[in-house]
């Protein structure tokens, strides 16, 4: 900045009123001030989508699992080493024996399909459903059984119902037919992770009592392990560790194996979302156009005195861009603080709510990311930046002259 | 010694496939701390002049010498030599709307790379020596004819230029406001030895010049 643009800026600064409130200037500030609201608020809806889906993904479901190559079950003292072999990983949180399948659950009327999941615990660790009841009891008795919020509702089912569930065992048919081993338990809680697919299947219940619907001597189908925050997302880094230390006797899933497909997708969609958006910004750019063209219009005497006591075309050029700059840039921030409000009511409305079905969660919510918050501005203020260079270069074909003759 | 000086300026336009010889031949020197008025009917050239020897506008053919040097206005030191050497006041006052008196005055100064608070402390002393002492804050629709048109002329002095080029200053305001501009012209001339180049219609007030030229098909002769 020489000595001229300084001075410039600083006259705008110290007298906005006079410099910066200018008629011409309100369609463009409305403009960007919308357009951001709007890109901003898409972007906190959408980042705030894919962290709760991804903070229930990893909530609800194990971060590594460990599976028996040989497809059998991994009895109980298999299991006990394999524990303490797997908590000897500094990353490792907790390892939990879990025992889990499909059955079928029966209603009055109605015949559902569900996951049947049983955890062995000594009591040390809490378990991972828990913190998604959310009603009735977390502690699990024999005999009883915490139900899905959608599956109870489908069902017409409630605390305190009896819920039949029936597993067919398709090893032992028989001549006459396949005999399915059921057993009915009484409902004591309500599961509701907000993932919608959890909801609607998950039937959780005690060991003992899955294995004895399943038939087999004491046994678990798979491990389940947590990671330490800060290792949760090199799950895959992890997991392949852990598959050196136990060989090929195991399979070892990190949690990417189910879930990284769908959190890509829906990544790829925010970013969509965005480049979109800022489309927005750009038809925003045009009225900045028509902005700086004005300004260069109304203000065409004083660009020639100014020619004329000796200042250059580009410092005229920086200083009407200041001038221009310095709303837009506001207008921007403006839009961007609008945005956030704008998601944090759609995140407080109660009147619209995310089809589970369609949408994997059914509530709305914005995250509001600082990072996201720096790439609206960086990238609005390219855009804006832009606009406001094209229509200044008339001013290198402004002759003094002509000005000064036409006043 | 000669400050500046223009000679055999032509310059013609094309309008209307019809061209339009405005100077043929005029020749102007102009000593250091003279004063020299130009009149000549209105659409003659007069300002056409004023504008070659500013190098705001180009001759055909012709050559401007500056400070011994000759010089045109396509050349890339000319925004600086009108920045530094020359002053201009125009009959329209030209300020700058969104700026008050001191800063308009203040400018010049500011382009040639002062800093703003130097150049306005100047910029009032100046104004204070042509009367406007109370005058400095005010932006430019809050002045009087005279008093834009001597804020003007402040303007055009802050760079201590060897030369003014007055284009009809004194043509937009009435006999009062008028003759009070002429007075500083006048005492300026006399206090700070620049050569003043002054267009005027007024043959009275172009009597109080040191010589006084007219402008008539395209070319200059002087009158006393
Ligand atoms: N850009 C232009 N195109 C065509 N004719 C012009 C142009 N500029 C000036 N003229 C003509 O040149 C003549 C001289 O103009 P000017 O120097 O302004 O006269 P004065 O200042 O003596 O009144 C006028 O007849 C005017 O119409
Ligand atoms: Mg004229």
């Amino acid at each position: 900045m020489d000595k001229l643009e300084q001075f410039f800026f600083l006259r705008y600064i110290k007298a906005p009123k006079r410099n910066l409130l200018r008629f011409s200037f309100v369609f463009m500030t409305l403009g960007i001030v919308l357009s951001v609201a709007i890109l901003s608020a898409g972007l906190n809806l959408f980042e705030g989508y894919e962290r709760s889906l991804k903070a229930v993904l990893l909530g609800s479901f194990p971060h590594i699992t460990i599976q028996n190559t040989a497809e059998s079950y991994i009895s109980p003292i298999e299991a006990n080493m394999l524990t303490t072999k797997l908590t000897r990983h500094g990353e490792v949180s907790s390892v939990l024996p879990a025992l889990s399948y499909s059955a079928m659950a029966v209603g009055e009327s109605k015949v559902r399909g569900i996951s049947l999941t049983a955890y062995y615990s000594d009591g040390s660790t809490a378990l991972p459903f828990e913190k998604y009841v959310s009603m009735g009891n977390k502690q699990l008795a024999k005999g009883e059984a915490i139900v899905g919020k959608y599956l109870a509702k489908e069902l017409g089912k409630s605390i305190g119902d009896t819920l039949k569930v029936v597993y067919p065992q398709l090893d032992k048919i028989s001549a006459l037919g396949i005999f399915p081993s059921q057993r009915s338990y009484k409902i004591t809680g309500i599961y509701s992770s907000g993932l919608y697919e959890s909801d609607r299947s998950s039937v959780i219940c005690t060991w003992e009592d899955a294995q004895a619907l399943l038939g087999i001597s004491p046994g678990f189908s798979k491990l389940e392990i947590r990671l330490q925050p800060q290792y949760v997302d090199s799950a895959i880094n992890v997991s392949r560790k852990i598959m050196n230390r136990l060989g090929s006797e195991y399979y070892v899933y990190p949690w990417t194996t189910f879930s990284s497909g769908l959190l890509g997708l829906i990544r790829m969609e925010k970013w969509l979302i965005f480049i979109i958006f800022c489309f927005l910004v750009l038809i925003a750019g045009v009225n900045v156009i028509s902005a700086v063209s004005t300004i260069i219009l109304d203000k065409k005497n004083e660009i020639a005195v100014l020619k004329t006591l000796g200042a250059s075309s580009a410092s005229i050029k920086k200083l009407l861009s200041y001038q221009v700059g310095l709303v837009a840039f506001g207008a921007i921030l403006l839009g961007q603080i609008l945005g956030a409000l704008l998601s944090l009511f759609v995140e407080k409305q109660g009147f619209y709510k995310l089809k589970g079905d369609v949408y994997f969660i059914d509530t709305l919510s914005a995250a509001i990311s600082p990072l996201n918050q720096v790439l609206i501005f960086c990238v609005a203020a390219l855009l804006v930046t832009v606009c406001i260079r094209y229509p200044l270069r008339q001013i290198d074909k402004l002759q003094i002259m002509e000005l000064l003759r036409n006043p | 010694m000669l400050c500046i000086a223009g000679y055999n300026l032509c310059k013609s336009y094309v309008d209307s496939d019809q061209s339009i010889n405005v100077l043929t031949d005029a020749t102007l020197e102009v000593e250091t701390a003279k004063m020299i008025c130009i009149t000549g009917q209105s659409g003659c050239g007069k300002s056409t002049m004023l504008h070659i020897l500013g190098l705001l506008d180009a001759a055909d053919s012709g050559r401007v010498i500056i400070g011994g040097r000759e010089i045109s206005s396509m050349m890339p030191e000319a925004p600086q030599i009108r920045n530094s050497e020359l002053g201009f006041v125009f009959q329209f006052h030209y300020l700058v709307e969104d700026l008050t008196a001191k800063e308009n005055v203040a400018l010049p100064m500011i382009i040639a790379g002062s800093s703003s608070v130097v150049a306005q402390k100047r910029a009032s002393e100046l104004l204070s020596t042509l009367g406007l002492a109370s005058r400095l804050s005010r932006y430019p629709n809050q002045l009087s004819g005279g008093e834009q048109q001597r804020v003007s002329l402040a303007r055009a002095l802050i760079n201590n230029p060897k030369i003014v080029l007055a284009d009809e200053p004194t043509g937009n305001l009435d006999p009062d406001h008028s003759a009070e501009v002429w007075q500083m012209i006048l005492q300026l001339n006399k206090q700070r030895e620049q050569a003043f180049v002054i267009v005027t219609h007024d043959r009275e007030s172009a009597r109080l010049a040191s010589q006084t030229y007219n402008l008539a098909q395209g070319k200059l002769s002087l009158l006393s």
